[in-house]
């Protein structure tokens, strides 16, 4: 295996932008520091020092060991964007085959994961905080599903496509298995039917087969993201608070 | 590589997502048949190639077919970038993407800026003003002269991120001198006055330098 620079990976348990590199980073079987970010008290060296956007992941390539609170070597390479940072750990580890190396299989992982984009992203955070209905995701999850082969993974063998939609899809799961978010909880429960449904079935054996992997093992704990989640819930509550970059007016008192 | 398999491009004159992909097969020296889409009326067939009936679609591989009439057996890939980088993929020696991994990561992420902060601001200035969009267009274009290196193409040899810039950039550039937009008459041409200035001559060299590539002058005319 080729010589590697330093990877350090700037990461929270509970994103699952982050989730998708430790993925792929885990298959790999990559050496890497991981320095951790609270995203519910976000330490101002992070935007000050590491990212001026203040999100995570980022991936410093290069340079040497990092400690919170300092700044990554002029030398070292920062990158961002959770799919360019995949992309990235295709291209540096070769022989993990992250993507085949047929052109037209690299096409469809990459249709694929721009169609979680695309499809999921949006409708999976407004269901969880903002009341949109269950049925916006769940249609989502139904495009995805019929995106899948009939068995095994998005382009046979696991890929970076795998990664990007998991990531999401788990948290989907962990959440209305555990009622966490801001809708309301008979609307939790029906999602949750849904989800277990018939309608599903090849999108639940899909999600058995990743958690099957060592990979998901390693770069998921299911206990810290449903603490995190938890206090990410009743800050939103309390504060109309949902990231950094997205605050609601406070609901009027009923 | 020898090409091995047909390639069939679906695309439209206007389209600067088309350009791209007209840029990239161009730089690839690729072997292709081009199908104009009337986008007023977008045929019925058309849903075989892409069901959201957009364009760009390129259809690959597969037994020769007309246009109108895909073989099941091509793939079809729709959405620009991922175009870009299947021809990156089935052209290697063209080079259309560098090899080494960390050029390529600032390729990808030129092509994101792009896509975001640029075309934000191009949606906002040209299609839906409202005051201070100026801003934002501005703004798109000192993120991108942020990533450029100090000389060069957006990696420094040519790339697909540049074929998905020009022709942004172009597109930019004309509908401003030539006052085109939903923004207040005269704003156009004021708007290129300030990007003319010295904050922005990195990035207009930039743009001065991709219409200089043949693949890019043939479609200037278009535009």
């Amino acid at each position: 295996m080729a010589e590697h620079k330093r990877i350090t990976l700037y990461a929270a348990v509970d994103s699952p932008f982050v989730h998708r590199v430790r993925l792929a980073l885990e298959e790999a079987k990559a050496t890497y520091d991981i320095i951790w970010i609270d995203l519910l008290n976000k330490p101002e060296w992070y935007q000050e020092k590491v990212n001026p956007t203040g999100k995570i992941p980022v991936l410093v390539y290069g340079g040497p060991k990092l400690h919170a609170d300092e700044e990554p070597s002029p030398e070292a390479e920062r990158l961002t964007e959770s799919l360019v940072i995949l992309e990235f750990l295709v291209d540096i580890f070769p022989e993990a085959r992250l993507l085949p190396t047929d052109p037209v299989s690299r096409a469809r992982a990459r249709l694929f994961y721009e169609t979680v984009e695309t499809v999921t992203l949006q409708p999976f955070f407004r269901f969880i905080f903002l009341d949109a209905p269950a049925e916006t995701v769940l249609s989502a999850l139904e495009t995805l599903q019929a995106m899948l082969p009939p068995s095994g993974f998005v382009v046979g063998d696991w890929s970076i496509a795998d990664a990007a939609f998991v990531a999401i899809l788990i948290r989907l799961e962990v959440y209305l298995k555990n009622g966490l978010g801001a809708y309301r909880p008979e609307v939790g429960k029906e999602a949750l039917e849904a989800f277990e449904s018939p309608r599903f079935a090849r999108l639940r054996t899909y999600l058995e087969d990743n958690k099957a992997r060592p990979s998901m093992a390693k770069a998921f704990e299911e206990d810290a993201v449903k603490t995190k989640m938890q206090q990410r819930v009743e800050r939103f509550r309390k504060t109309g608070i949902v990231n950094g970059f997205f605050r609601l007016p406070l609901p009027s008192t009923e | 590589m020898v090409q091995t398999g047909q390639i069939t491009f679906y695309t439209h004159t206007r389209s600067v997502y088309c350009h791209r992909v007209h840029i990239a097969l161009e730089e690839a020296n690729a072997a292709y048949t081009l199908h104009s889409v009337n986008l007023k009326e977008r045929p019925a067939w058309y849903a075989k190639v892409n069901p959201a009936g957009k364009i760009p679609a390129i259809t690959y591989g597969g037994p020769k077919a007309p246009p109108e009439d895909p073989a099941p057996e091509a793939i079809k890939i729709n959405e620009s970038l991922i175009i870009l980088e299947f021809l990156a993929d089935l052209f290697p020696e063209a080079k259309l993407l560098p090899s080494d991994p960390v050029l390529r990561a600032q390729a990808r992420l030129f092509m994101n800026t792009v896509d975001q902060h640029l075309f934000e601001g191009f949606k906002r200035f040209l299609f839906n003003y409202t005051e201070g969009a100026e801003k934002a267009l501005l703004d798109g274009f000192e993120a991108l002269q942020m990533r450029l290196p100090p000389a060069g193409f957006a990696v420094g040899e040519w790339s697909i991120a540049d074929a998905a810039a020009a022709p942004f950039l172009v597109r930019i550039e004309l509908l401003l001198k030539h006052d085109l937009g939903t923004f207040p008459e005269g704003e156009g041409p004021k708007v290129l006055q300030v990007l003319q200035g010295p904050k922005f001559a990195r990035v207009m060299k930039y743009l001065e330098d991709c219409k200089t590539r043949s693949s890019v002058k043939a479609l200037v005319t278009l535009l």
